[in-house]
């Protein structure tokens, strides 16, 4: 005899579900104005798009008052968690989304933006990451990354160039692939402890002081392979620079930034309880992921001949970089993170979006591909303020003070440092100095070496608008000034994090 | 305004770079000498105002940064920094005043004066990160110098040098972290600030760590063997004036740093690798000297003099005691002169016949006589002979070093001489004898441009060999005060022997 389920309806808070809703929302408005009026500039769209997403940012404020005020909050029958982690994840998801939107009014036009569906898509990828981030159920995590990560290979796709349609279905098999890869270790662990929520499968296997370590492991080698794909660690990584060089820029900066943020949260809650439980083999397998990523990134990214696969070989050894925080798995390590990545979508938003300003429809015959070296040579003597700002966000990016990515490789470098780890402090500060040498080599291109014969520098700004200008301003103003907005930020995130348990 | 005058000494030049992008490059000579006439000025105001007899830290600044990770932006300057903040001021503004022809000269004075605010901030940091952000920052405006106005390989020396002064960085960076944190470990406080770090006693293992990490930044920075391969490529292939600004300022960012961090943080740790130290600098000092007797480019001379000179400074650093230091900070303050000067001479005959290869010279004495004096001058300067400046801080650290070992001293010296050795040959190719190339005939002597520059370091060269007074005195007095603290602080007998303890009447009180 089945026993009734008693589920209490105030557990059912509403209130939690509200800021993923409102893009949800949007996305639907959109579609239903396009239903109504079809053929309206994209500009409408691109503004809808900036006013959900800010009611969504405003919420979420509202959601971290109710946060400080009253602790953690459950909803939806206990499967959404917001917690700390969910916050500040969120306000990067949201906040990076909102600096790239704009993006899309550019001076030329392109086949995605024509469609209402790209921002229709855009906003419930937007709500999908949120799900992903808040919840402890492993169930809703699927849901989340599948509904992000289809609306992502669609908006790749909708780019509508071969190398976009090869990108896109190459992210679609191997994203195919992890998912199956994420289900499968959900399936051991839930087989394993009964429950597919993170605590309480946290709290079974410490109960019976990892019994079926061999089952625990199978399930951990699969959580693994899914999120190192999704965080392009190596050796999964080997989808980013194809499917960076055939998004578009804007596009490839966004998978840069957001998506990992996502998973990167995800993996936290996931792998912190395993690693401080002492299966040791997971710290050394993660150890070494980290040391591979980083390193091996960064040797591939000094070969290559086009800057938006350098910017796709950096970015995985960034990420590889930040992955080490949650390796070491202290607070000061997991805050770490949440600065490093807020800092680094700052750069990231201002070199990408910089590419996009300069992307041309035809390639000239000088040129290998969309955005090679030789394109920016001499760039200071033909368009010089966009040369500075180029190799401001390189020098950032190359960790120089006082940008904004040197404080959060300051911090990180400080929580390994504090963490124990001397070695693994060493080799990301070495890995640091070899990163260096691609980010030099586009300002030696840019300062030092000679304009191709009849470039006059208009090809630097051909797809400007006043939008782009700004968002590339404010970027710039955020990676000069991070210092200022340092201390602040810096607290905000550790209560956060340190408030979640984390 | 007295009070803020280091804030000042680092930020004008940065505001002036800033609004400088206004002016028209046809006034931009003048207003790039303007701006370091106005910085030398408010320099040398540093030096009235400031007080001889304080032998700690004057004009101090505090602003909090990020308190939480204990981030301040303090300032400071006592003894040790205040003439090597002049010199700096003093070089920006002769080397701007005395840059020839160059193309997109605008561009070059706004970097110098970027660069100038670089220096500033090194020698007047008090706080870790802040002095680590400025020693950053300096490579910036070197790299686009070197890559811009330089030789056929300026690319290849010019990432060479960041890259490398880069790595070490980040090395000496990751040795920072760990002294934040072991300052957070005894005192529950999380601090940056040098003046902090100066109470913590460390036990010796960790300390000989640091001591290391720390070793790797500064001493690529000197440049030390085997770390010096940046620096013949970033002389040779950079312009005149980034060849000056090298050498006269950017080098002494290591030995200052050795000063300023690894000898009062690490004082067990400095007695331990003293000798291995000293062993290096005088492979630097007899190494460097044979190989610029080798040479075939007079730059080339002059690139490896300046590292044999390093070589003895840091065996003064590595003396240990008041003399050897102070001897050391003289002796920075002498090279960078002289070196400075040679390196403007090198300009002088490289804007006239665009080759430095002292085969196409010989007997310039006959055509320029003034050149050939001035150049004598710093000649003899540079090999250390008495009444000029070199010789009082060569004579100060060896008399220094001689207290810690004799034999070592004795090579040292001996290596001294082995300098003379090349600076004399090369003066005797480019100047005397007959003048055997028809081109050297009838080349213009310096004109005022150049005397501009040169008259002033040649009565500097003389004035501070013959009476040193003015600035050995309130270098002495802080670097008593640094002694007395490494003493103080050492915890091994080796150190407590080996630094000498100034306070008279205590002795056998540990």
């Amino acid at each position: 005899m089945l026993e009734p389920i008693n589920v209490s309806l105030e557990s059912l808070n509403l209130m939690t579900l509200s800021p993923m809703l409102i893009p949800i929302i949007g996305a639907l408005f959109i579609l239903v104005i396009d239903m109504f009026k079809s053929g309206l500039d994209k500009t409408l769209y691109v503004v809808l798009s900036m006013l959900f997403l800010i009611m969504d940012f405003g919420s979420l404020l509202g959601a971290a008052g109710g946060f400080t005020d009253n602790g953690t909050m459950m909803g939806m029958f206990d499967v959404m968690l917001i917690d700390g982690l969910a916050i500040l994840s969120q306000f990067i998801i949201v906040g990076a989304s909102i600096l790239f939107i704009p993006l899309a009014l550019t001076n030329k036009r392109f086949h995605e933006f024509s469609y209402p569906e790209f921002f229709a898509l855009f906003l419930f990828m937007i709500s999908g990451f949120q799900f992903m981030v808040a919840t402890d159920n492993l169930i809703l995590v699927f849901v989340g990354l599948e509904t992000s990560s289809l609306a992502l290979y669609t908006l790749i796709a909708m780019h509508n160039r071969d190398k976009s349609f090869e990108a896109a279905v190459k992210y679609f098999t191997m994203g195919a692939l992890a998912a199956g890869f994420f289900s499968f270790g959900s399936m051991v662990f839930y087989a394993l402890t009964g429950s597919v929520e993170i605590n309480q499968i946290a709290t079974v296997l410490a109960a019976n002081n990892y019994a079926d370590i061999g089952f625990v492991l199978i399930g951990v080698v699969f959580l693994l392979a899914s999120f190192g794909f999704k965080l392009s660690l190596v050796p999964f990584h080997t989808w980013a620079p194809d499917v960076y060089e055939g998004s578009s820029a804007a596009m490839a900066g966004y998978m840069s930034i957001v998506p990992k943020i996502a998973a990167f949260v995800v993996s936290m809650r996931l792998f912190e309880f395993l690693i401080h439980s002492g299966v040791a083999w997971l710290e050394i397998v993660l150890y070494i992921f980290v040391v591979l990523t980083m390193t091996m990134a960064n040797i591939w990214a000094l070969v290559q001949t086009d800057v938006k696969r350098m910017l796709a070989y950096s970015s995985v050894s960034h990420a590889g970089f930040v992955m080490a925080a949650i390796l070491i798995g202290t607070t000061q390590s997991n805050s770490a993170l949440f600065l490093y990545w807020i800092l680094f979508s700052f750069t990231n938003l201002g070199s990408f979006s910089m590419l996009w300003m300069s992307r041309q429809k035809h390639l000239p015959e000088h040129q290998g591909s969309d955005h090679s070296y030789d394109k920016f040579a001499g760039m200071i003597q033909t368009a010089p303020v966009a040369a500075s700002i180029m190799a401001l966000f390189m020098l950032s990016l190359a960790g120089l003070p006082p940008f904004a990515l040197f404080w959060g490789k300051l911090y990180m470098i400080s929580s390994a440092v504090t963490g124990g780890y001397t070695v693994l402090a060493l080799i990301m500060a070495l890995n640091s100095a070899i990163a260096g040498y691609y980010y030099l080599k586009l300002i030696v291109y840019m300062f030092m070496k000679d304009p191709v014969v009849g470039n006059d520098g208009n090809i630097y700004v051909t797809n400007a608008t006043l939008g782009l200008k700004s968002i590339i301003g404010f970027a710039a103003v955020g990676t000069i000034f991070a210092f200022v907005a340092l201390d602040p930020l810096l607290e905000f995130i550790t209560t956060f994090v340190y408030n979640s348990g984390y | 305004m007295i009070d803020h005058i280091l804030s000042i000494l680092i930020f004008f030049p940065a505001l002036a770079a800033v609004l400088g992008f206004m002016i028209h490059k046809d006034s931009i000579r003048a207003y790039g000498v303007a701006i370091g006439i106005i910085e030398f000025a408010l320099s040398l105001w540093l030096w009235f105002s400031f007080d001889s007899n304080v032998s700690g830290m004057q004009f101090m600044e505090h602003i909090p940064l990020v308190p939480s990770f204990g981030i301040n932006y303090i300032l400071g300057v006592d003894g040790i920094s205040l003439f090597i903040l002049i010199l700096a001021a003093f070089f920006t503004m002769i080397g701007i005043a005395s840059l020839t022809d160059t193309k997109n000269v605008k561009n070059m004075i706004i970097t110098l004066l970027f660069l100038q605010m670089t220096m500033m901030g090194v020698f007047s940091a008090l706080d870790g990160i802040v002095f680590y952000v400025f020693w950053e920052l300096s490579l910036v405006p070197m790299l686009y110098i070197i890559g811009a106005w330089g030789g056929p390989l300026r690319i290849y020396a010019s990432v060479k040098f960041f890259l490398y002064t880069f790595a070490g960085s980040l090395v000496m960076l990751v040795g920072m972290l760990f002294m934040a944190y072991f300052y957070y470990q005894a005192t529950g406080q999380w601090s940056f600030a040098i003046l902090d770090w100066y109470r913590l006693i460390l036990p010796e293992n960790i300390q000989l760590w640091l001591f290391a990490a720390f070793f790797m930044g500064f001493a690529i920075k000197v440049p030390m063997f085997p770390f010096h391969t940046w620096l013949p490529y970033a002389h040779g292939q950079a312009p005149t004036i980034g060849s000056v600004i090298l050498a006269a300022i950017l080098l002494k960012m290591g030995t200052y740093a050795f000063i300023r961090f690894s000898l009062p943080l690490f004082p067990d740790a400095s007695t331990y690798f003293m000798f291995p130290v000293a062993i290096l600098a005088i492979i630097m000092i007899v190494y460097t000297a044979m190989i610029a007797y080798a040479q075939k480019d007079i730059k080339q001379v002059v690139a490896y003099s300046s590292v044999s000179h390093m070589g003895v400074i840091i065996l003064g650093t590595f003396a240990l005691n008041v003399e050897g230091i102070s001897g050391s900070i003289f002796l920075m303050i002498a090279h960078g002169v002289v070196s400075g000067a040679l390196f403007l001479l090198v300009g002088v005959i490289y804007d006239r016949r665009h080759t430095k290869m002292m085969d196409q010279f010989g007997g310039l004495a006959h055509v320029m006589p003034r050149y050939a004096t001035i150049f004598g001058l710093m000649m003899m300067a540079s090999v250390g002979m008495p009444l000029t400046i070199n010789f009082v801080g060569e004579f100060l650290s060896l008399l220094g070093f001689y207290q810690q070992s004799h034999i070592l001293t004795l090579l040292a010296g001996i290596a001294i001489i082995v300098g003379a050795i090349y600076m004399l040959a090369a003066y005797k190719k480019m100047f005397f004898g007959e003048v055997t190339h028809e081109e050297n005939r009838n080349l213009p002597d310096v004109n005022k441009r150049e005397l501009v520059a040169l008259i002033p370091l040649a009565i500097i060269t003389v004035w501070l060999g013959v009476y040193p007074k003015p600035v050995l005195g309130p270098i002495n007095n802080s670097v008593e005060a640094i002694v007395q603290l490494m003493h103080d602080k050492s915890i091994t007998e080796d150190a407590k022997s080996r630094i000498p303890n100034l306070i008279k009447g205590t002795e056998g009180a540990h």
